[in-house]
C-alpha cells in the first residue's frame, strides 16, 4: 500500500499542505524546526489516529487555529479516502466519505511503522511501552483484538472504581471480576502466541544491523502465572488496602534478552539503539508477512544516530520495502542523508511549513534573491 | 459580532440538555424553531406536553404505559412463571416485536456502571427480588446488553437472586459482543431467547 496524497490544514506548522507521493523512497530534507517530523506525525496519525509523540489532538492544532484537518488517499487493494478533523469541540473521521463508527473498522486502512529516537524507550523504558508495542501489533494483525483490549480496560477501570469506594461491595466486584478474567485470559493467549513469532524476526533483524553474533530474544512475561481468577482472589486483601487491581495483563511485560542476559541492564546505549531498531524492523516484517504488503515506513532522525555499519544494515530493509511497491518516508538534515541510496531517492525540501520537490540530480536548491525573478525571460 | 437574542440562548440551553444533542445541533434546532411556522411550534409543544402527561412507568414492571399497571402486567394470556429482565423500557418493545416471549417483564432502568456512579441502589433491583420471590415465578431470564457492564450486571443479579428459589438464565450469546438489545434484529432475538442458558 502507499499514501498517494496528503492534505493538511492548520496542522502543526502547516497552514496548508497538498502533496502527492508516488510509491518509493521519499526523503524530507531541511534545517531543524522546519516541519519534517510534523509530516511523519501526520502520516502516522492517519494510520493510527494518534501521535507517535504521545500527545493529544490539541497540540497538533496550528497555533491560533481552531482545529486541524488531516486527509489522505491510500492506494492498496482499492483506493481509500481518509478525512480527519479535530478540534476541542468537534471530531470527525470519515473513510470514503462515510463516518467511521467503529475504530476497528478503520484501523488497517493505512498501516505504518515509525522509527524514531523515542524507540529507545522500548529497551530502557517501563513495561507499559513494551505492552503498547505488542498491543499495537496485535491490533494491526488480529481482528477483534482492539475491541477486546478496550473491553478489558473498561472492566479494569470499573473494578478499580469499585475498589476505591468507601464501602466494599463484594457482589458487585465479583460481577466485574468475571469479565476481567474472561477478557484478560483472551488477551494473554493472544500475546503468548505473538511473542514467539516476532522473536525470530527481531533476532534476524538484529543480526543484520549489528553484524555480530549476539542473539536477541523476546520473552513474554505475563503477570499471571497460572490461574487469573485464583491469583486475583489471593490478592484480594492487598487490593483492599491499595484500592486497585494488582494483577492482570495490564501488568504484563516482554523481556528483551541479549545472549540470555536482560538487555535493559547489560547493554550499552549503542546496543540498546540497535535492539530498538531490530524490534521495529521485526514489526514491519511481521506486518508484511501477515498482510502480504509492506507497511509504510516512517523514519525520523534515525540515520544520524547510527554508525556506518549499522546504517549499512538498515539500508537493505528500506530498499526491500520500497521495491515491493511500498513506501518509505525519512527525515534527515542535509549532513546525514543516506547518499548510499543515491538515485533511488525522491527528495523534498522542507522549509518552515512548506514542501517542495527537489528535481532529481539537483543539489540543494538555491534560495531566490529578491529582484532576480524576471531576469532572462 | 451580534450575539443571539436571550430567548434563543435559553432555548439552545434547554435543547442541549436532551440526550444525543450537542451544542451545535441544539443551536441548529433552536434557530430552526424560532423561524418556523408558529402553528408548527405550538403543535410540537402540545404533543410534547400531551405525551409527557399521559405516559407513566408501570409501577410493577417499569415499562412505559398509559394505564397502571400496564397491559403486559395484567394480561392473563402471559405466562406469570417467566420473568424477563431488561435494561430499558425500549428493550421491552424490541422483545415484543420478536414475538417469541410470552412471559412478563422487569425493567431495571439501566445497568451497573461504577465509572458513571450507577450502583445497585440506582436500579430496580429490590423490586425484582420481591417479584422473583413471589411463588408463581419459576424462571428469571436476563436479557441484558453483551458489553462489560451488562455482563457484570447479569452476574450480580444472579448472586442477588440466589435465595429466591428461581432458575436464573441468560439469553444466548448470539448477539454481537459489546452491544445492547436494540441492535439485534428480531430473528436473532428470538433465537437468543430460545437458546437461553443457566447462569
Ligand atoms: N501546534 C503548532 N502550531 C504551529 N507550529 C508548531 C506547532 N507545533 C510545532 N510547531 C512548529 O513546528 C516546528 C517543528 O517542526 P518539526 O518537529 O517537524 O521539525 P523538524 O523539521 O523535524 O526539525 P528537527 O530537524 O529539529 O527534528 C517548530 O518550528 C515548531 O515551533
Ligand atoms: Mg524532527
Ligand atoms: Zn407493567
Amino acid at each position: 500500500m502507499h499514501l498517494a496524497r496528503l492534505r493538511l490544514r492548520d496542522f502543526r506548522n502547516y497552514a496548508k499542505l497538498d502533496a502527492e507521493f508516488v510509491p518509493g523512497f521519499h526523503l524530507f530534507l531541511g534545517r531543524n524546526a522546519q516541519g519534517k517530523t510534523n509530516i511523519l506525525e501526520a502520516i502516522y496519525l492517519l494510520a493510527t489516529l494518534r501521535s507517535f509523540r504521545g500527545v493529544g489532538g490539541g497540540q497538533m492544532i496550528r497555533h491560533g487555529a481552531k482545529g486541524y484537518f488531516a486527509g489522505g488517499t491510500v492506494v492498496g487493494a482499492g483506493e481509500h479516502e481518509i478525512k480527519a478533523y479535530w478540534s476541542p469541540h468537534e471530531r470527525q473521521l470519515t473513510l470514503n466519505a462515510r463516518p467511521v463508527r467503529k475504530l476497528s473498522e478503520y484501523l488497517g486502512t493505512l498501516r505504518a511503522v515509525v522509527f524514531c529516537t523515542e524507540d529507545l524507550q522500548l529497551v530502557k523504558g517501563a513495561p507499559r511501552i513494551r505492552r503498547r508495542f505488542l498491543d499495537l501489533l496485535l491490533a494491526q494483525t488480529r481482528p477483534g483484538y482492539l475491541s477486546l483490549l478496550l473491553r478489558y480496560t473498561q472492566a479494569l477501570r470499573s473494578r478499580n472504581a469499585l475498589l476505591k469506594q468507601s464501602v466494599a461491595d463484594d457482589a458487585q466486584l465479583d460481577g466485574f471480576t468475571r469479565g476481567l478474567v474472561e477478557l484478560g485470559n483472551e488477551l494473554m493467549s493472544a500475546r503468548r502466541e505473538l511473542v514467539p513469532r516476532i522473536s525470530p524476526l527481531a533476532r534476524l533483524a538484529h543480526r543484520r544491523v549489528s553484524q555480530d553474533s549476539e542473539d536477541l530474544k523476546l520473552e513474554y512475561r505475563p503477570c499471571i502465572k497460572a490461574d487469573f481468577l485464583l491469583e486475583l482472589r489471593q490478592s484480594r486483601g492487598r487490593e483492599r488496602v491499595l484500592r486497585t487491581t494488582l494483577l492482570g495483563p495490564h501488568r504484563d511485560d516482554v523481556e528483551l534478552m541479549l545472549d540470555d542476559r536482560a538487555a535493559a541492564q547489560f547493554t550499552s546505549e549503542g546496543q540498546k539503539r540497535t535492539i530498538a531498531l531490530a524490534l521495529k524492523m521485526a514489526q514491519a516484517e511481521y506486518l508484511s508477512g501477515i498482510h502480504g504488503t509492506p507497511p509504510v515506513l516512517l523514519i525520523d532522525d534515525v540515520m544520524g544516530e547510527l554508525d556506518a555499519q549499522r546504517r549499512a544494515g538498515l539500508v537493505p530493509l528500506l530498499q526491500q520495502a520500497h521495491r515491493a511497491g511500498g513506501q518509505v518516508f525519512m527525515t534527515c538534515t542535509e549532513e546525514n542523508w543516506p547518499r548510499e541510496l543515491g538515485r533511488e531517492i525522491i527528495r523534498w525540501e522542507v522549509n518552515s511549513g512548506s514542501l517542495t520537490a527537489v528535481a532529481p540530480g539537483a543539489v540543494a536548491p538555491i534560495p531566490k534573491m529578491p529582484g532576480q525573478g524576471a531576469q532572462g525571460e | 459580532m451580534a450575539s443571539l437574542p436571550d430567548p434563543v440562548v435559553r432555548l439552545v440551553a434547554a435543547l442541549g440538555r436532551l440526550p444525543g444533542i450537542g451544542p451545535r445541533s441544539a443551536e441548529r434546532l433552536a434557530l430552526h424553531l424560532v423561524q418556523a411556522d408558529p402553528g408548527l411550534v405550538r403543535d410540537l409543544s402540545a404533543v410534547m406536553n400531551f405525551a409527557r402527561e399521559r405516559i407513566k412507568t408501570c409501577s410493577v414492571c417499569g415499562s412505559l404505559t398509559e394505564i397502571e399497571p400496564c397491559d403486559l402486567c395484567v394480561s392473563t394470556s402471559r405466562d406469570p412463571t417467566l420473568l424477563c429482565v431488561v435494561e430499558r423500557a425500549l428493550d421491552v418493545i424490541s422483545l415484543e416485536k420478536s414475538g417469541t416471549f410470552k412471559g412478563r417483564y422487569h425493567v431495571l432502568g439501566g445497568k451497573l456502571s461504577p465509572l458513571n456512579g450507577v450502583g445497585p441502589e440506582d436500579l430496580r433491583i429490590g423490586e425484582l427480588e420481591k417479584r422473583a420471590a413471589a411463588s408463581e415465578v419459576r424462571e428469571v431470564i436476563l436479557a441484558l446488553g453483551t458489553d462489560v457492564e451488562g455482563d457484570a450486571t447479569g452476574h450480580y443479579l444472579a448472586s442477588r437472586l440466589v435465595g429466591c428459589n428461581v432458575r436464573v438464565t441468560r439469553i444466548a450469546h448470539g448477539l454481537p459482543a459489546g452491544s445492547g438489545l436494540e441492535f439485534a434484529d428480531e430473528l436473532t432475538l428470538s433465537r437468543a431467547l430460545e437458546g437461553r442458558r443457566e447462569l
